[in-house]
C-alpha cells in the first residue's frame, strides 16, 4: 500500500474502531430500536392495516426503517465523533498529519456510513428471513440507499464541524432530522394523508429518499423514482463539495 | 542543507481581531536545540500551530527543511513531530493504538509501525499499559505517551510545546534525557517552556517572544549580556518588565533591610 492508502485506511479504521468500542450504544441500541418499531408498528398496527398498496403493512414499513437506520446512524456517528475529537483536542493528530482535506473528509465520512450500513444490513437480513422481504429492483435499491447513507454521512460531518457544543448536535438530530424522517412516510403512505399535509410532505426531501428505497424493495413508489435519484445524487454531490470547501478552509477545525 | 525551520514575516490575526503574531522571522538550523521563551499569550503556541497546520497564517512564510508549510504541507508535515501543551489524547484508543494510528497517518507501513510502537512503549516505560485506554493513564503516562506519539514517525524537527508542564522531577529529567538523546542523534528541536533552567540546560539557541514579536535571540549568555544581567532568568524578567522579581534584587533588598 502507498503512504496515502495507509493514511486513508487509518482514518477510516479510527472511526470504525470508535464505534466498535462502544457497540452496545452504536450498534446494539439502534438495532433494538428498529426491531421495536417493527414489533410495535408492524404487529400492533399490522393486525388492523392488513395491506398497503398490495403488500403487508409490516413489509411496507421495513424499507423506510432500514433507510432510517442508515441515515440516523451515519448522521449521529459522524457529528458526535468529530465534535468529541474537537473537544478532546485529539483531532489535532489527524489535522497535523500530511492528510489532505479530501482524505480527512472521506475518513470522517465513511465511519458513519459503515456504521449505518452495518445496522441496516443486519436489519435487512433479519427482515428478509422473518417477513419474506422482497427485493424487486436491486440496482435502484443499492444506488438509492448508498446515496442516502452517504448524504447523511456528509450531513453529520457538516454538523460535527459546525457544532461547538453537544447541544448543537442534539438540536439537529431531535428538531430537524427526526421530524423530517417520521413525516417523510416511514410508517404510512403519504397518499393516505388529508390535504394540505399530502402537499406539504412533497416538500420534505426525506419523502423522496424513502420512496426510492421502498421502490427498490417492494417495487412501489409514490414519487418519480428516476427524478428522485437524480435529485438525491445532486444534493449529495453539492453537500460533499460544500464540506470539502470547508475542510480546505479549515473552517472551525484549524484556527 | 536548508534550515530546519525558516519563518519569514509570519503574521496571524484571529477572527476576533487579536493579532497573535506581528511579523515573526526566525531561522533554526538543522541539529539545533532551540528554545522559544515568552510569557503566556506571547504567541508561542500560535507560532507552533501555524508551523504544524493547526492554525492558518494570515501572512508570511514557513519553510520546514525547505518545504513550504502551506503550499507543500505534505512534505513539510512529514518532517515535523508535535508534542502539544494539552494532553490531547484520543479517549477511545489504547496507548499502543495511539502510536499505531499516528504512524499510519504519516504513511508508515504496518511492520515498521509494529516495531516502532514496541520500541517506544519500552523506551517510555508504557509496555504494561499498551492495551489500556488513554483516559485511564496517569498524567505522567499521558505526557510520556504524547512525546512518544510525537517521535513515532521519526520526524527531523521535533516541536515540544511546554512538554514538562506539571510533571514531577523524575519525569522531567527522564524527558530531558530522551530529548537530549534524539537531538544528539540529529533531530532538530524547538522547545517552548516556562522553566528557564530547562532552556538553559537544553538549548543552544534561545529566542524571546513577546506580544507576537521576536524581541531577542542568542545563546543564554548572549541574552544575559544583552539585557545587562547575570542570568537568563533576569534577562527574561527584564523582557517582561518585572525586574523587581529578580532573585538578586530581592536578596539585595533583604540585605538592606537586615542592615
Amino acid at each position: 500500500m502507498s503512504p496515502g492508502q495507509i493514511r486513508f485506511f487509518a482514518l477510516v479504521r479510527r472511526e470504525c474502531n470508535r464505534f466498535m468500542k462502544i457497540k452496545r450504544q452504536t450498534l446494539g441500541a439502534p438495532l433494538l430500536e428498529t426491531f421495536l418499531y417493527i414489533t410495535v408498528f408492524g404487529a400492533a398496527l399490522g393486525s388492523r392495516i392488513k395491506e398497503l398498496h398490495g403488500v403487508e403493512y409490516v413489509v411496507f414499513i421495513i424499507p423506510g426503517l432500514i433507510m432510517m437506520s442508515w441515515a440516523t446512524n451515519a448522521f449521529s456517528n459522524n457529528s458526535s465523533s468529530i465534535l468529541q475529537q474537537k473537544f478532546q483536542g485529539a483531532i489535532q493528530d489527524q489535522l497535523s498529519s500530511p492528510a489532505s482535506p479530501a482524505e480527512l473528509l472521506m475518513g470522517f465520512s465513511l465511519g458513519g456510513f459503515l456504521r449505518g450500513m452495518t445496522v441496516s444490513t443486519i436489519t435487512f437480513l433479519v427482515a428478509f428471513v422473518l417477513v419474506d422481504l422482497p427485493v424487486e429492483n436491486p440496482l435502484v435499491l443499492v444506488a438509492g440507499i448508498f446515496l442516502v447513507g452517504f448524504f447523511f454521512s456528509q450531513l453529520g460531518v457538516l454538523v460535527g464541524v459546525r457544532a461547538e457544543q453537544f447541544d448543537d448536535v442534539a438540536f439537529y438530530q431531535t428538531f430537524v432530522l427526526t421530524p423530517l424522517i417520521f413525516l417523510g412516510g416511514v410508517f404510512y403512505s403519504v397518499t393516505l394523508l388529508p390535504e394540505p399535509w399530502q402537499t406539504i410532505s412533497h416538500f420534505n426531501p426525506v419523502y423522496y429518499m424513502i420512496n426510492v428505497v421502498r421502490y427498490g424493495f417492494i417495487g412501489y413508489s409514490e414519487a418519480n423514482v428516476a427524478l428522485s435519484l437524480v435529485f438525491l445524487a445532486v444534493a449529495t454531490a453539492l453537500l460533499t463539495a460544500n464540506n470539502l470547501r470547508l475542510f480546505r478552509r479549515g473552517y472551525r477545525l484549524r484556527a | 542543507m536548508p534550515p530546519a525551520l525558516e519563518i519569514t514575516d509570519l503574521r496571524k490575526q484571529y477572527p476576533t481581531g487579536t493579532e497573535a503574531l506581528k511579523g515573526v522571522s526566525l531561522t533554526i538550523q538543522p541539529g539545533e536545540f532551540f528554545g522559544l521563551l515568552g510569557p503566556n499569550g506571547a504567541g508561542k503556541s500560535t507560532l507552533i500551530h501555524c508551523t504544524t497546520g493547526l492554525a492558518q497564517p494570515t501572512g508570511g512564510e514557513i519553510a520546514i527543511f525547505g518545504h513550504d508549510a502551506v503550499h507543500n504541507y505534505r512534505d513539510a508535515r512529514i518532517a515535523v513531530g508535535l508534542a502539544p501543551q494539552e494532553l490531547n489524547l484520543d479517549w477511545f484508543l489504547t496507548a499502543a493504538e495511539t502510536l499505531d494510528y499516528h504512524g499510519a497517518y504519516f504513511g508508515m507501513p504496518k511492520r515498521d509501525r509494529k516495531e516502532r510502537v514496541d520500541e517506544l512503549l519500552e523506551t517510555f516505560s508504557l509496555t504494561e499499559k499498551a492495551g489500556d485506554r488513554t483516559r485511564t493513564l496517569s498524567g505522567g503516562m499521558k505526557r510520556r505517551l504524547i512525546l512518544a506519539r510525537a517521535v513515532m514517525h521519526r520526524p527531523k524537527l521535533l516541536i515540544l510545546d511546554e512538554p514538562t508542564a506539571g510533571v514531577d522531577v523524575e519525569l522531567r529529567l527522564e524527558l530531558w534525557h530522551y530529548v537530549q538523546k534524539v537531538n544528539a542523534e540529529g533531530t532538530t528541536i524547538l522547545l517552548t517552556t516556562h522553566y528557564l533552567e530547562e532552556a538553559e540546560q537544553l538549548c543552544n539557541q534561545i529566542a524571546f517572544i513577546n506580544h507576537g514579536e521576536i524581541v531577542a535571540q542568542g545563546t543564554s549568555t548572549e541574552l544575559s549580556s544583552r539585557y545587562g544581567v547575570d542570568s537568563l532568568e533576569d534577562a527574561y524578567l527584564a523582557l517582561v518588565g518585572r525586574e523587581e522579581l529578580s532573585r538578586a534584587h530581592i536578596a539585595e533588598g533583604e540585605e538592606e533591610g537586615a542592615a
